[in-house]
């Protein structure tokens, strides 16, 4: 049943997106125009599928790191994507991937540096190692990329930290692509780890007597989440929010089982996502507001009230 | 004793001219080099400046206009016209400026933009004894007004007041309504996410003088960040670029871009930074390079 509503509400939230644009174009021209097949439709799609990524990823770190706080950026990955948009602008890589390219090497640069911290003298991927490592490899970066910012003669820095913001507007069938060749992989592998997370909830021994292999769970999942939302970031920037509070709603709404979570965090991700961007490509037009800002305002009001009914109960 | 009988003559004169003027600034009766400036501060000076920093590309610009070049003794990374500054020494990019780069100078004026850490920086200097004035400079009728108190600071009244006419006198061609059949053009800052220039703006006002219109104009800000398909929507004739280059921008061959009419065309008008990516005395020929490179576009 949930899953009929979720995926109903995925389908309107889509459809939405291409009906309506700053364009306003009349309703018969609206499946010949290239502005619906190559500007609303990709971009409504690697929303979604952003917004689902972010979702399955907080979803899977917030029970590795067994911290209700964790969010898929919090280990170090935006100031590692940050440090590398920002150092191809300054270096004047060229290309149009340069700086998607940049920002993915940065972001797994910076997860390679946490695991490794986090596998340090045995530490076995500690969750407190990681968020500390997370938090100090996060500062590093955004040191390196002050100082950057502050030495190079390039007025388009700025402009970098507006990319890093995240949104949509380089959506296009190429990074659809690249999304969608790419997420399953990591999406299957957090997907097949939902029943070892459910029993890793109950602390690292219990997990490890009623039969999970609990080292090699945390190293693929955390490799998996990571490698996701940093594909994420090389499509659409640092946006924040979606990764930490979906999964929270879906827990609240449907459960912690990640059988189920895991699926819900996704298409709740997706929606949110989606509706949230043409949210923000609509309502201030001609002009449009950065994704992340609409995607608080929406998910903040839902978080409260499901917070408070949860508590209430 | 000779000299200060001179100095003397010379500012009852400069007096008497201030009198006459009646849109110059009102210079004190005691002769001193007085104007308020942007901030809202009395800046008067005893004797014109002798050693002068400048903090932005378009008041070094100004001060050559109007014959005070000589006396500048720092200027920033980004001063680059006319060529005589690049022989003044550079005191650093001035975002934000380096004070002790700046006193070090030992200027006897500097001249900044009234921006928020421009203001701590006047300060400080202030504190340091050095002499500051803080202008606006955003927008074409800006010009004018720097250019007659410059003049008046740095006693070269006469060439600033004749700047300052020549700037105003470019504000006040802008037609009431673009003519029928107006080219239009976007001028876009950044491709991802997509930043344009709105009508605070004075590339606006270029382009609204050189006879195209902005399609974005209806944005009050100096820029915004707006959607491929609003620029698409609204079907530019040209793509404008603030470049130095006439390489093709990178975005031009994604194909979200490819959407918008004048990029799948290559409609890009490729207009010098150094030209048209400051207000200053030049204004004039920016307009008439960007009329040129209208008509002749294919």
């Amino acid at each position: 049943m949930k899953y009929v509503v979720l995926v109903g509400a995925a389908l309107a939230t889509l459809a939405a997106a291409l009906l309506v644009g700053p364009a306003n174009l009349p309703l018969a021209d609206l499946f010949g125009s290239p502005i619906v097949w190559q500007l609303r439709l990709p971009r409504a799609v690697l929303a979604f599928l952003v917004g689902g990524a972010l979702g399955v990823a907080g979803a899977s770190l917030q029970a590795l790191v067994r911290n209700p706080l964790a969010d898929p950026f919090l280990l170090g990955l935006s100031g590692g994507a940050g440090l590398g948009a920002v150092a191809a602008i300054a270096l004047h890589l060229p290309g149009p991937w340069a700086l998607p390219l940049a920002a993915f090497i940065g972001a797994v640069g910076a997860m390679a540096l946490v695991y490794r911290l986090g596998l340090m003298g045995g530490a076995e991927l500690d969750p407190r190692i990681l968020l500390l490592g997370g938090v100090a490899v996060g500062a590093f970066a955004a040191a390196v990329t002050t100082a950057l910012v502050s030495l190079a003669e390039a007025t388009e820095l700025r402009n970098a930290f507006l990319w890093l913001w995240g949104g949509f507007s380089g959506a296009s069938w190429t990074t659809v692509l690249v999304i969608l060749a790419y997420a399953p992989l990591p999406l299957g592998v957090l997907v097949a780890a939902a029943r070892p997370l459910d029993l890793l909830a109950l602390g690292e021994e219990p997990a490890q007597y009623l039969g999970a292999d609990v080292r090699r769970l945390k190293q693929g999942v955390y490799l998996a989440a990571s490698l996701l939302t940093a594909a994420a970031v090389a499509v659409a920037g640092v946006i924040g929010f979606v990764g930490l509070v979906v999964p929270h709603v879906c827990r609240l709404v449907w459960g912690r089982l990640h059988r189920t979570l895991l699926p819900t965090a996704f298409l709740t991700g997706g929606i949110l996502l989606a509706a949230a961007d043409t949210l923000a490509r609509t309502v201030a037009a001609p002009r449009e507001l950065p994704v992340g800002i609409v995607t608080a305002l929406l998910g903040v009001p839902v978080f409260a009230f499901l917070l408070r009914r949860w508590t209430v109960s | 004793m000779r000299r200060w009988t001179v100095r003397a003559h010379l500012a009852g004169l400069l007096a008497l001219a201030a009198a006459a003027c009646a849109r110059g600034e009102r210079a004190p009766s005691d002769g001193r080099f007085a104007v308020g400036d942007d901030a809202g501060r009395r800046v008067s000076l005893a004797a014109p400046p002798r050693r002068i920093v400048s903090l932005l590309p378009s008041f070094t610009e100004i001060l050559f206009a109007v014959g005070a070049g000589d006396r500048l003794v720092g200027r920033t990374a980004w001063c680059d016209y006319p060529p005589a500054a690049l022989a003044v020494p550079s005191v650093g990019d001035g975002m934000p400026p380096n004070v002790e780069a700046v006193a070090a100078r030992r200027p006897d004026l500097v001249v900044l933009y009234r921006s928020g850490p421009n203001v701590t920086a006047a300060a400080q200097l202030e504190r340091l004894g050095i002499r500051t004035v803080l202008f606006d400079l955003n927008r074409l009728e800006d010009l004018g007004p720097v250019a007659r108190r410059l003049g008046v600071l740095t006693g070269r009244r006469a060439a600033g007041d004749s700047l300052a006419r020549a700037m105003d006198s470019l504000v006040s061609q802008s037609p009431e309504s673009p003519t029928p059949g107006t080219k239009s053009l976007v001028f876009i800052v950044w491709d991802n996410p997509p930043i344009v220039i709105g009508a605070g703006s004075y590339l606006d006002q270029l382009a609204w003088l050189a006879g195209a219109r902005n399609v974005f104009h209806d944005i009050g800000t100096p820029s915004a960040q707006v959607s491929i398909e609003t620029i698409a929507a609204r079907k530019p004739d040209f793509i404008a670029v603030l470049s130095d280059t006439a390489a093709r921008p990178r975005y031009a061959d994604r194909p979200e871009w490819r959407v918008v009419a004048a990029v799948r065309k290559g409609r890009f008008l490729f207009l010098p930074g150094r030209l048209f990516g400051r207000p200053g005395p030049r204004a004039g020929e920016a307009v008439r390079e960007l009329r040129r490179r209208l008509e002749t576009a294919p």
